[in-house]
């Protein structure tokens, strides 16, 4: 009942994002709550997170395309632009937001991040500094915490 | 195959003792694990099976009916203790059984924490061979680590809830004999959640008991029951939820199940039970039938009205059927309370009864029917404890307490449900100058304020899994960080965005200066410091404001709105927390207040559920519970059922007042007298121009519609024939709202038409406007002349495109509404700025690239409106232009400007400051007789009464919204009789609307849903196109 008042701006997106899946990316709504995603993003070939499977939610709030998604990782990831909460540092779902984006180019500009760690607008502090101090050694944690918390099992 | 022949018999052993019923794999598997010996495959097996074995197996002792005592056995067994026959056995023969700690028996004195509900006996199964048990030994009860049975469960699979079933074990032992036996199901399911809690407490001695134990032998025991006094006290506070939430779903809970079994009786039986809920046999015959409908005024203007569709494609409950459905309240015989001196304005009778009965309905505990009526899902029962204790159980949440739970303790508050115009505002501002005791929470009430503050994630109920998942994500550290203690408050009021501004201003011109502090708590900068917020006595807000607060991780620590325990909290137009899902809705009821109250004057908009939320905000009971609510009111109501609706209504009788412009006084007389209003159809002839410009592209559209037909592809184009009905319905307002379209290639034999209309003005189309970036713009026009491509914002079809500087195409509408300003903003694509004058009607084709203002010419539409403000210019009476299309408020403004008329527009671009500053400069300066005002923005609450006079350009599809808009003018305030003129050309689509509308109010909304209203839809499409 309350989802028949989802606008059809959702719906599509929804069938698109269900029929024509993003490479990488697989996003579900919830039974219950058309406006709730699961979603899942494969951590990129030659980044890190390679090999890693990462859980994500993600909400389109009532304003929604007027507003931004609101996105957060489920899973653990060493990122310097991921907090420990999940929370995504990126500017498209923040004061960047545009109604022409949609749920499709947000996941994939956060699949993007996560090929492209940008250590100078940190939303993790400690993680940011490490990456610049010893990026070897700051990579080499974030594929430890890959395999530790996305692999999959 | 000795062996086999063994094992046969052992299984005819073990089907012996449980029945014919027990699955021979199961017996086998049994057998092995206990190294086939029989009885302890028997053992095995009771511990896993779930339903009653007794009844089935043919035990040598049939169990005794509970609460007789048999001496059957009593004569058999001798009070010699044999403990020679006894091995020495550990308490705890198995590891998986758990010791409970507080059972300790006490020799039956309950001891001051602990109320005795009851002794009973029952029957106790031997589990054990040979042991001895003696009449008056004392016995302890343990059960096992649910853990560890869960996955010994798994060797039974296809037996759903098994594990659980199996965790619903519990034995019973001696300290000399270690395990004797278990205690029957029934039993054991509902004392042990309580036992595991510790919030009961048994104490058990053996009755009876054959001499020498044998399986399945009835051992008689008396037992003491008794209920710890914190989970009385403190089952407000949030320690039992988390177990709570687990159940939330079933049905069970254990202590009206216990106190059922131990066959006490209540001496209040609970209204409304959960057996109701799954009997559906409640008797209705208390229930009052609603007082008669009355129709309202406004029915023959929605009998003359046309159009039918509403935008967000649903159907609307017009006030007529509301009426029907919720009754108007005879407030005639109320009595009328004078409103506080603070107040600076006379109210009338009506509304002083409004005053009164609000009041009454705050007072919660003092007022004496509600004081002394019980909670209709609470029982009352006398324990058997000798200090004569009354407890009260809730028949819903098993929860217990001894403080009476009368029916106000939850909802003190109500629905003001008066019609629109009757002053709902000014009422409700009585009773906030009337009683405002900021800060003075009684304490009676604090106990619940308690559960309200820990109990934001715990919607006591939620209706369904996905209001966790929704609240959850974003709200996450609510549930889990520790509460800071609420500092109390004053008012809360809260608002659509659009009135915001007007309830500051009545409250200010109602108050004698100085008597409230009145704070707006608004905006991307407003404060979050709690301390500051609850200073003040009013605090007005929007739906906005209180569900970002909401969603915002970090509101506690940053204070805000939850931060504070509001004395009261108004909703005004309260059906925007209709969908009991969405975050708004969520997001009101976590609000921590005293006294809640809705205002609206449509509780039921689209839904009977849409009152499910608002009786969930008012904490009305029992329909917080969604189950409950839904089989009891919403299914019977969906499937005709009228007890469902009597059962609303019985539900709003004592918390609504709702009252409508013909509700009378004791008297008799109307309560309200508005001057009269006269709505009137005018229907206007299109010029000759026009006229052919219109059946061309009726022709056009028809041909197009009828291939659908013909393909049966209608719905498949839904889109595409909508699209097709826009063009003429803006046809019909001005042909340069098609002219302007993008897609004239399409209609390129209009081409001639198109000329000749445009002649008719001042001259030849003008084909050389300046145009930026034009060839950039050529490669978009290909795109544009096949048809294809979708606004990257709405995904559809463009609707009215336009092109910008840096050649993104998008529908007009939802360009500028991504626009913070009315009159710039960004492109939503490339994030290049740009103001509405570089926008770019998108062309195909030059030619029809018009510049209205060179090309100026009225539509005769425009001409009958001017004709009619030219009437009313010297009166210097106020008019409202209703369209539905920016595009043609627009173009009206060129007329209007060439004709010296000066305006104000009001459309859904503007932000909250600048809808206020329009509404007061039309209210305020003279010299403005004109508003130009589109559907969207003037939907809600908005006074413009200083009009009188209201022009509707086109007609809507749901007469509800023309209605509601109407409504604006027409309303308490309004001085001056009414004129309400709407505008209908003849033989076109618009009249064909009209009897469309009539035929079905539903048509053309949104999805698609079932087969019926397809063809239904079809139907009505080829009415429009005939």
């Amino acid at each position: 009942m309350a989802n028949s008042n989802l606008p059809r701006r959702i719906i599509k997106e929804t069938q698109r994002l269900l029929s024509e899946p993003a490479p990488g990316i697989s996003a579900s709504p919830s039974e219950e709550n058309m406006r709730y995603f699961n979603v899942m993003i494969l951590g990129p070939a030659q980044s890190p997170y390679e090999g890693g499977v990462f859980k994500l939610e993600l909400f389109l709030p009532e304003e929604y395309p007027m507003a931004a998604p609101k996105v957060r990782f489920l899973t653990k990831i060493y990122h310097p632009n991921i907090d420990k909460l999940g929370r995504i540092c990126l500017d498209i779902l923040k004061d960047k937001w545009s109604p022409a984006l949609q749920i499709r180019t947000v996941l994939l500009s956060i699949q993007a991040l996560l090929s492209a760690p940008n250590p100078d607008d940190p939303l993790s502090d400690n993680i940011a500094k490490h990456w610049k101090a010893n990026e070897v050694e700051a990579v080499e944690t974030a594929k430890e915490w890959t395999r530790l918390y996305a692999s999959g099992a | 195959m000795g062996k086999e022949r063994g094992r046969e018999e052992q299984v005819a052993t073990v089907r012996a003792v449980l029945g014919e019923g027990t699955p021979e794999m199961d017996i086998i598997r049994a057998l092995h694990l206990a190294g086939d010996d029989p009885t302890r495959a028997i053992n095995i097996l009771l511990d896993f099976h779930h339903g009653p074995p007794p009844q089935r197996s043919p035990s040598p002792s049939p169990r005794p009916p509970a609460g007789k005592p048999t001496k059957t056995h009593t004569e058999s067994t001798l009070p010699t203790k044999t403990p020679a026959q006894s091995k020495p056995v550990a308490e705890n023969p198995r590891p998986s059984l758990a010791p409970t700690p507080m059972l300790k028996p006490t020799n039956g004195s309950g001891g001051e924490h602990w109320w005795l509900i009851g002794s009973v006996e029952m029957a106790g199964l031997s589990t054990c061979k040979g042991r001895r048990l003696a009449s008056g030994d004392v016995v302890t009860f343990s059960f096992p680590n649910s853990a560890i049975v869960a996955t010994a469960g798994k060797s039974r699979p296809g037996r759903p809830g098994l594990a659980s079933c199996s965790s619903e074990i519990m034995r019973f032992s001696t300290p000399h004999h270690g395990e004797v036996g278990r205690i029957p199901n029934e039993w054991a399911r509902c004392l042990l959640p309580l036992l595991k809690e510790g919030k009961v407490k048994a104490e058990g001695l053996c009755k009876s008991a054959p001499e020498v134990l044998s399986i399945m032998d009835t051992v008689l025991l008396s037992v003491s029951v008794y209920i710890n006094s914190s989970m009385c006290r403190g089952q407000k506070q949030s320690a039992p939820k988390a177990t709570r939430a687990a159940t939330e779903d079933s049905t069970f809970h254990p202590l009206p199940a216990l106190f059922k079994l131990t066959g006490l009786a209540p001496f209040k039986k609970a209204t409304f039970t959960p057996e109701d809920l799954y009997s559906r046999k409640r008797p209705l015959e208390t229930m009052q039938s609603s007082a008669p409908a009355i129709k309202l005024t406004t029915e023959k203007l929605r009998l003359s009205s046309g159009g039918n569709e509403d935008d967000q494609g649903e159907g609307t409950v017009s006030d007529s059927d509301l009426d029907d459905i919720i009754g108007i309240s005879d407030s005639s015989a109320l009595e009328e309370r004078d409103p506080p001196d603070a107040l600076q304005c006379d109210l009338r009778p009506y509304q002083k009864q409004a005053l009164y009965w609000m009041m009454q309905l705050e007072k919660g505990s003092s007022c004496q029917d509600a004081a002394t009526t019980l909670h209709p899902c609470w029982e009352a029962y006398k324990l058997e404890d000798k200090r004569e204790l009354v407890l009260y159980l809730n028949v819903f949440s098993g929860d217990a307490t001894t403080e009476f739970p009368s029916t106000l303790q939850l909802a003190r508050g109500g629905i003001l449900a008066d019609a629109m115009g009757l002053g709902k505002t000014i009422m409700t501002i009585a009773l906030l100058l009337a009683d405002s005791s900021k800060g003075c929470i009684t304490t009676q009430h604090s106990t619940q304020i308690c559960e309200e503050a820990s109990g934001l994630g715990e919607l006591p109920v939620q209706p369904h899994d996905a209001v966790k998942k929704l609240a959850i994500p974003f709200s996450f550290s609510k549930f889990r960080k520790p509460k800071a203690p609420l500092i109390a408050g004053g008012n809360l009021i809260v608002c659509p965005m659009t009135l915001l501004g007007q309830w500051k201003a009545e409250i200010e011109a109602h108050t004698t200066s100085g008597a409230v502090s009145i704070y707006v708590h608004y905006g991307q900068n407003r404060p979050k410091e709690a301390s500051l917020i609850s200073q003040s006595d009013i605090v007005l807000t929007t739906y906005g404001v209180v569900a970002s607060e909401f969603s915002n991780e970090s509101s506690i620590e940053n204070g805000g709105l939850y931060s504070i325990h509001w004395f009261r909290v108004v909703l005004d137009e309260a059906h925007t927390i209709k969908s009991s899902k969405s975050l708004i809705s969520l997001a009101a009821v976590a609000l921590t207040a005293d006294r809640r109250w809705c205002l609206t004057g449509t509780p039921i908009q689209n839904n009977l559920e849409d009152i499910y939320s608002l009786f969930r905000f008012l904490r009305v009971e029992p329909w917080r519970n969604w189950a409950l609510w839904h089989k009891l009111v919403q299914k019977p109501y969906e499937e005709g059922d009228e007890r469902g609706l009597k059962l609303v209504q019985s539900i709003l009788k004592p918390i609504m007042l709702r009252r409508n412009k013909n509700s009378t006084d004791k008297e008799g007389r109307p309560i309200l007298i508005l001057p009269p209003a006269n709505i009137e159809v005018k229907y206007c002839d299109l010029s000759e121009a026009e006229k052919d410009f219109y059946d061309a592209l009726f022709r056009r559209s028809k041909v197009k519609f009828d291939q659908f037909v013909e393909q049966g592809r209608v719905l498949h184009n839904y889109a595409s024939i909508l699209e097709l009905l826009l063009r003429l319905r803006q046809c019909c307002d001005h042909p340069f709202l098609v002219l302007s379209r993008g897609d004239t290639q399409e209609f390129a034999d209009l081409n001639k038409l198109a000329k000749r209309f445009l002649h008719g003005g001042n001259g030849a189309v003008n084909g050389d406007s300046s145009v930026p970036s034009r060839a950039y713009i050529e490669e978009v026009v290909q795109e544009l002349q096949k048809g294809d491509g979708e606004c990257p914002i709405c995904l559809e079809a463009f609707e009215d495109a336009v092109l910008t500087p840096c050649a993104h195409r998008l529908c007009r509408e939802c360009l500028l509404s991504s626009w913070r300003n009315a009159t710039a903003g960004l492109c939503p694509v490339c994030r290049k700025s740009m103001s509405k004058q570089d926008l770019i009607t998108a062309p195909t084709d030059n030619r029809f690239q018009i510049d209205v203002e060179k090309n100026w010419i009225e539509s005769s539409k425009i001409c009958f409106l001017l004709r009619e403000l030219e009437v009313l210019r010297n009166s210097g009476a106020k008019s409202i232009i209703f369209s539905q299309w920016t595009a043609f408020l627009d173009l009206l403004q060129i007329p209007l400007s060439r004709q010296n008329f000066s305006f104000a527009r009001l459309d859904g671009t503007l932000n909250l400051q600048q809808r206020e500053k329009v509404i007061k400069e039309f209210s305020e300066d003279k010299s403005i007789l004109v508003l130009l005002m589109s559907l969207k923005a003037g939907g809600v609450g908005i006074n413009l009464t200083a009009a009188s006079n209201a022009f509707v350009m086109d007609p809507w599809w749901n007469p509800a919204v023309e209605e509601q808009a109407i409504m604006r003018i027409h309303r308490i305030g309004q001085t001056k009789s009414v004129s309400i003129k709407r505008f209908i050309v003849k033989g076109t689509v618009e009249e064909r609307m009209e009897a469309v509308q009539a035929r079905k109010q539903r048509m053309i909304s949104g999805a698609l849903t079932d087969q019926e209203v397809r063809s239904a839809r079809i139907e009505e499409l080829k009415m429009l196109f005939s």
